[in-house]
């Protein structure tokens, strides 16, 4: 394992990937530069917002500003701000690390909101405190406007409590099934009474619907309300084991070295939930880089899509074309597909979502012909159309200034190591592209083309 | 054999395993028509139960629907309460023939209103607090059910593949039409990459090689299967028709797939109901009127069951744009040439005891789904859904 695989890794882990110039420049960056680099980049997260964005210049918006609907005006601002998300992913100026931790608890705290609004507001939420408390983020959570309305909270009332929010709580957020009776979700539920949200999309505490009755919940009682809920959670050292179970399948490996994470899960309890730290020992150890966990780990929709926007500069002109890629893939932003957000890793692939991810390339460089219908929504009326091209732009001139003057089989090797996470690729004499026929750019573009056509390419 | 070659020594898996059973030794074409052939129609969006089989001697359904509920003398009557929306007109002939079994009132304890919530808990069969990954027919290929090693086992005719046969081992294979599959296969560049030997790898870089050498030999197969037989039963044009067409083409075909599951969307019918349900019922009376002619014309019908559900019901009471909203408990149609039961399999729902405005659910569906995966695919329901749900009389075995 070189320096620069290790860089490599921890970039494709951390963030999305590296662009051509972010490898020049960081590969013979020590690891610990990197990731207190990353770190760094990461303080102080600007929030996104969904208007200010509203006039980004995109060929499909059917009309300005004003003339729209509030309805119109609300699908689009949903379609602006899943763009925007992906591209703050893909731009080398934003934080990748920041983003990453943000993809990572929005799966996490899956959760369907009713309105734009509300779902950016949430994921603000989860950015300011993605690498920093977890109890602050579960709190953050718990007091969400949209996570209230999506697991009923706002109908957990003292004289008919609705135990929804409590149950996913313990079993999906914080420590897992087999750690509680179905008496703490009762008791817990009856805690959270009258944590509910104002029209205007904040949080209100109504203490005329909160039960201010003795609880008993883990063996505590008292007047407990949410926030003593997630303290006596978060007391339990199996809330640790399970956030960080949880943390390693998604960051190191989908198969979980149990020493590894008991570690992990002593350090997090003793540091008191300490979320930055203990990203920093992961992406500090020596485990972290050892080549059963790099290379291996099959990419999610997004980090696919947004990696392919980094490395290859693509610009997908359509809101729409961007949207497709990932409703056919299996991984729409702020849509998981439940409150236990999505199950990755194997789950991603079957035949047609990996000709799709194979293919992808070639759709965007307009190289095969695209024939694909996504599934309807419920509501829709009729059966949609299917998608017949991608409309997107690669723009490859910089990989081109740098590598036209290598040779054939140069040009093939640095291609391999800027595409590729997986080290060692010991199929490069198969990438043929017969350079006689072709000019340099040509050549150059036909590699590309086949290195990100191969299965291998979908790992990271 | 360069091919063999990378599958014997990626060693995570046997070679069976790998091996697309096109290559395999052993013979598992030709096996489908001594067995049964299950086809699963999805109505998407909550189809309106009420309207479809209707309880026109029931005073409150007049009541609580008193411009959407349809008039006495347009029912189609199949029973002495209960009879059909007038654009039934096919199932009303398949009912007549002792050909469709229909279920009332089924559903699942504490149901979700919401569709994507719904329709995954009919998808994996989980309870409404339960969350997996897998679904119902994905867990019956991951069972070693005979024939489950051939990837297109079960089919979906449509481009992505539903949660339903997703399992955590194996996976349904998804395919509108073959023509299309192929095209998606066909690059020169994917060809190769299959026909080149591949090192020691990674378990998931073995997986991704095999569903695409998978792949790549199903599109052909069916593709193949697919131009055997052209059906010269005429059926409608609409899309749920040209998708049980293909159906049709491939089990004449004697094509090896056990599973077959189409959907028919369009039914969240929460405003201007009338119009848009009758065509859609339309669609799927003719379409599967046709469907049924054409497998029987092929002798196959008697080796058949096809199942039509809806992720859940609607409101028993129609709301203020003339339309309904979400319910809960609803029918389930089932149709095929060995119905233990043909007719109502249940009494009609109890519109005087509501939960809440909705229909309480009698039959739990995974009971339904239990009597299939028992009586119908020969596999253990139990291992399946748990040891809960036991089977109903709905089929002979």
């Amino acid at each position: 394992m070189t320096n620069q695989d290790k860089i490599k890794h921890l970039y494709w882990r951390a963030g999305f990937g590296l662009s051509l110039s972010e490898l020049e420049n960081r590969k013979n960056w020590s690891i610990s530069k990197a990731v207190q680099t990353l770190l760094a980049e990461a303080k102080n997260p600007s929030p996104i917002s969904v208007n200010e964005n509203i006039s980004i210049n995109y060929d499909d918006l059917p009309m300005d500003e004003q003339e729209m609907s509030p309805i119109v005006k609300k699908g689009i601002a949903a379609r602006l701000q899943n763009v925007m998300w992906i591209e703050r992913m893909a731009n080398p100026q934003h934080s990748p690390l920041l983003e990453r931790m943000s993809l990572f608890w929005h799966g996490h705290f899956a959760c369907i909101a009713k309105s734009p609004k509300t779902a950016v507001q949430q994921l603000n939420v989860i950015r300011q405190h993605a690498l920093g408390n977890f109890k602050d983020l579960v709190l953050a959570i718990a007091k969400d406007p949209a996570m209230i309305r999506f697991l009923n909270n706002q109908q957990n009332k003292k004289n008919s409590p609705n135990e929804n929010f409590a149950r996913e709580l313990m079993e999906l957020f914080t420590i897992g099934r087999g750690n509680y009776t179905e008496n703490d979700i009762k008791e817990a539920a009856r805690a959270f009474t009258g944590w509910t949200s104002n029209r205007l999309g904040e949080f209100v505490f109504r203490y005329r619907q909160h039960d201010y009755g003795q609880k008993t919940f883990m063996g505590k009682t008292g007047d407990l309300d949410g926030e003593d809920i997630i303290d006596i959670i978060l007391e339990k050292p199996e809330t640790a084991q399970f956030i960080c179970t949880k943390i390693y399948r998604y960051f190191v490996n989908h198969e979980v070295d149990k020493n590894r994470v008991r570690q992990l899960a002593n350090q997090f309890y003793n540091s008191n939930y300490n979320i930055e730290q203990i990203m920093q020992s992961i992406f500090q150890s020596d485990w972290f880089y050892e080549a059963q966990n790099i290379g291996t780990k099959i990419k999610s929709p997004v980090e696919l899509v947004a990696g392919m926007m980094r490395s290859i500069e693509v610009q997908f002109q359509s809101p729409l074309a961007l949207l497709f890629v990932q409703k056919a893939l299996g991984q729409m932003l702020y849509k998981p597909p439940s409150v236990a957000g999505w199950a990755g890793g194997k789950q991603w692939i079957d035949n047609s979502t990996l000709m799709l991810r194979l293919n992808l390339v070639a759709y965007l460089f307009q190289e095969a012909e695209l024939n694909f219908r996504v599934k309807d929504e419920f509501e829709s009326q009729r059966r949609g159309r299917a998608q017949r091209k991608i409309q997107a732009t690669v723009d490859l001139s910089k990989i081109t200034r740098k590598m036209k003057n290598l040779s054939d089989s140069e040009i093939i090797d640095e291609l391999v190591n800027l595409l590729l996470a997986r080290p060692n690729f010991s199929k490069k004499e198969f990438i043929q592209t017969n350079s006689s026929s072709y000019s340099k750019e040509d050549f150059i573009k036909r590699a590309v083309l086949q290195i990100m056509s191969l299965p291998e390419y979908q790992l990271c | 054999m360069k091919r063999r070659n990378f599958l014997k020594t990626s060693g995570l898996a046997s070679t069976a395993m790998l091996v697309p059973s096109f290559l395999q030794g052993f013979p598992t074409f030709g096996q489908s028509r001594t067995g049964k052939t299950l086809v699963v129609i999805q109505l998407s969006g909550g189809n309106d139960g009420l309207n479809t089989i209707v309880p026109y001697q029931n005073d409150w359904y007049y009541k609580l629907r008193p411009s959407l509920g349809i008039d006495k003398n347009q029912v189609l009557k199949i029973s002495d309460d209960l009879g059909l929306n007038p654009a039934l007109q096919g199932l009303r002939n398949l009912y007549d023939n002792g050909d469709l079994c229909i279920l009332n009132s089924v559903g699942y304890p504490n149901p979700d209103r919401s569709h994507f919530r719904s329709m995954d808990i009919w998808h994996t069969a989980s309870d409404s607090s339960e969350y997996l990954s897998t679904g119902w027919l994905g867990r019956y290929l991951d069972s070693n059910c005979l024939g489950c090693n051939n990837v297109h086992h079960a089919l979906e005719v449509d481009d992505s593949l539903s949660l339903a046969l997703k399992g955590k081992n194996r996976k349904g294979f998804a395919a509108s039409k073959p023509q299309r599959l192929k095209r998606t296969i066909e690059r020169p560049f994917l060809q190769a990459l299959t026909q080149q030997q591949h090192d020691q790898e990674h378990e998931n870089v073995a997986y991704l090689y095999k569903t695409l050498i998978d792949t790549q030999s199903s599109a052909n197969y069916l593709f193949e299967k697919a131009r055997v037989h052209d059906s010269i039963i005429d059926y409608p044009k609409s899309g749920l028709a040209k998708d049980l067409k293909q159906i049709a083409e491939l089990m004449t075909a004697d094509a090896d797939i056990k599973v077959y599951y189409a959907t028919l969307g369009g039914f969240d019918t929460h405003a201007f109901q009338e119009r848009k349900h009758g065509r859609l019922l339309q669609e799927y009376s003719e379409a599967v009127t046709a469907f049924v002619k054409d497998l029987k014309q092929n002798n196959l019908f008697k080796d058949t069951l096809i199942m039509t559900f809806s992720e859940f019901g609607r409101r028993v009471e129609q709301n203020g744009s003339g339309g309904t909203d979400h319910g809960t408990a609803n029918n389930v149609f089932l149709m095929g040439g060995q119905l233990k039961k043909a007719g109502f399999y249940n009494a009609a729902p109890n519109l005087a005891d509501l939960d809440q405005g909705d229909l309480k659910y009698q039959i739990d569906f995974r009971n339904i789904y239990a009597s299939i995966l028992d009586n119908w695919l020969d596999t253990s329901a139990a291992s399946i859904l748990g040891s809960e749900f036991r089977g109903l009389d709905l089929v002979n075995p």
